[in-house]
């Protein structure tokens, strides 16, 4: 093994005839070049977000070949979806993705509900709109003060922080939670929207636009975020078909695809919004769409605020604790802040599915990473990672 | 040359903007609640899904409504509840909630055909081991009920686990 110049980054002795780490760092060695130093990142590394590993091959600073690995936060949702019934599985949906946990509600219920010919009345979808746009604003801000860590500025999360615990305080009225939240029910939602969540609301969306503009002369204008973003790490939108990345990471590569408008759910055709699009492919593009998503997301809300219909927030007969599915097959998908949130379900007519498979759209994202990182900085290469926006319990499952 | 320049000078600004926005920041108001000073207002819980407790039936404050119907225990996606059954009547003899497995999903609270649970907005509960998270809601009840009637809180005060001395804890 000597003759693959493995240098070991941890300091662990090599044992005769093997290499030093774990299988995965074994094999990535092995297509190594002489000279070239194998660096992990991760599991456990501050740039990366949760325990996602990256193996890069270096040759210098610059990333000769990177490769993610995968499975630290399997949890086998997926099987705990077969051995449960779907009243019962929807508290899982929170902790798929736990920043955008309404969407992976939507797209369960919405499976369920395709499959079982249920409707959901009006009001209960105007609070599915609302409370899922709230939620995809929380998690872009999230997004956007880790990123900007990530790339070395630790304050603009806390900033962030103060507009998602304010989001946090609205949604926890409905949803009674902060973080995992459950809200969603087959055929309706679980709480109605009473007068201070509606005026919580309604005063947060002007605080929030007011925030924004303060945001662009903290961050957005700074030179030195610039330069470290503009050109770095360019996807474009032929790379994203091939690995089947959706979301910002799309329509910051010029397809403005949205679900939300393609395959329009809910009550978003009567949702005056564009997808954000026209910005460039590079890193700092994908940071200026979440911005523009923030803003389009805050539209969306006040629109549904304003709208909000009365009436009951449940169908006439919710789905009993015996509730068996149709038999059949479905698949129901909704716009998630990171893409394209996808559930198949297969259902054999009993009371658990039969199979149940989650498209988490942060495992197609990551992907593309590989091909992205090839031949850039390993800092830019972090950039590149932050700016997929990965949550990784929802890539591992 | 004069674009570099120019550049260099806007760049400057920005960052000056930047130390202006961190600046008034600094000198605002503290934003944050410093626990345990300060907690946060009860009016900020009011639908905070805390450990479930029981509801107290409309004329005895420590009688439950529960019925010991097992529609909640048959909910859970978790199985964190045990309900027995009591001599006689309908009233359940045990009521033992494990808070450690609850994933408070609130199946439970919509399954029950008596209104007999709820969330209750302990944001401040905390343990050493698993055990002291398996609640007893029924002593639970009647310890709220005799705190109501003006009576001192009949929980026996709460012990450290064997070998842990209170000195130890901090
Ligand atoms: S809230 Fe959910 S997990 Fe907790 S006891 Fe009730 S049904 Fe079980
Ligand atoms: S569902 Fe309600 S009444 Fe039935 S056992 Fe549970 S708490 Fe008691």
């Amino acid at each position: 093994m000597s003759g693959l110049g493995f240098i070991n980054p941890f300091g662990v002795r090599e044992l005769p005839g093997t290499t030093t780490g774990d299988f995965y760092t074994a094999n990535f060695a092995q297509k190594a070049q002489p000279g070239r130093v194998i660096l992990n990142l991760g599991p456990q590394h501050p740039s990366t977000h949760g325990v996602l590993r990256i193996l890069a091959e270096m040759e210098g600073e610059y990333v000769w070949r990177a490769e993610p690995v995968l499975g630290y936060l399997h949890r086998m949702h997926e099987r705990m979806a077969e051995v449960k019934t779907p009243q019962q599985f929807l508290p899982n949906m929170g902790r798929v993705d736990y920043l955008h946990p309404l969407a992976w509600n939507w797209a369960y219920v919405g499976a369920v509900e395709k499959l079982a010919g249920l409707e959901p009345p009006e009001r209960a979808q105007w609070l599915r709109t609302l409370s899922c746009e709230l939620n995809r604003i929380s998690s872009h801000l999230l997004w956007w003060g880790a990123f900007v860590m990530d790339l070395g500025g630790v304050t603009p999360i806390l900033y962030a922080f103060e507009e998602r615990e304010k989001i946090n305080d609205i949604l926890q009225i409905i949803t009674g939670s902060r973080l995992t939240m459950s809200y969603f029910r087959l055929g309706g939602v679980c709480a109605d929207a009473d007068d201070r969540f509606l005026a919580l609301t309604r005063e947060f969306v002007p605080y929030l636009r007011e925030r924004l503009k303060m945001y662009r002369g903290l961050v957005t204008d700074n030179v030195i975020l610039r330069r470290r973003l503009e050109g770095v790490g360019p996807i474009d939108v032929d790379m994203c078909r091939r690995y089947g990345a959706t979301g910002p990471v799309l329509r910051a590569a010029g397809s403005p695809n949205d679900l939300r408008r393609d395959v329009p759910y809910g009550t978003y055709p009567q949702h005056d919004f564009w997808p954000a699009t026209g910005f460039p492919d590079d890193c700092f593009g994908r940071y200026l769409v979440r911005l523009a998503e923030i803003e389009s997301s805050l539209d969306i809300v006040e629109q549904a605020v304003r709208g909000l219909p009365p009436g009951p927030i449940m169908v006439d007969k919710p789905p009993k604790a015996n509730f068996k599915m149709p038999a059949g097959e479905t698949y129901f998908a909704v716009e998630g802040a990171r893409g394209q949130v996808g559930v198949h379900l297969v259902s054999d007519g009993g009371k658990n599915p039969y199979r149940v498979k989650l498209r988490a759209p942060g495992f197609s994202n990551l992907s593309l990473f590989a091909e992205a990182a090839q031949g850039t900085l390993l800092a830019d290469a972090v950039a590149i990672l932050g700016s997929l926006d990965l949550v990784i319990p929802e890539i591992d499952r | 040359m004069l674009r570099a320049i120019i550049d260099n000078l806007k760049g400057l600004y920005s960052l000056l903007v930047g130390l202006s926005i961190t600046g008034r920041f600094l000198l605002s108001p503290q934003r944050t609640v410093h626990y345990p000073r300060q907690v946060v207002a009860p009016e900020s819980l009011a639908s905070f899904r805390g450990p479930l407790e029981l509801v107290p039936s409309a004329d005895d404050p420590a009688k439950t409504r529960c019925i010991s119907c097992q529609m909640c225990v048959r909910a859970c996606p978790d199985n964190c509840l045990k309900v027995v059954k009591g001599e006689g009547g309908k009233a359940p003899a045990v009521w033992v909630y494990d808070f450690s497995l609850c994933c408070l999903c609130a199946a439970c609270v919509e399954a029950c055909p008596a209104s007999a649970l709820r969330f209750s907005h302990k944001v401040y509960l905390t343990a050493l081991t698993r055990d002291e998270l398996k609640l007893d809601l029924l002593a639970d009840l009647k310890a709220r009920a005799a705190k109501a009637a003006g009576g001192a809180d009949a929980r026996p005060p709460a012990q450290p686990p064997a070998g842990l001395e209170p000195q130890a804890r901090l």
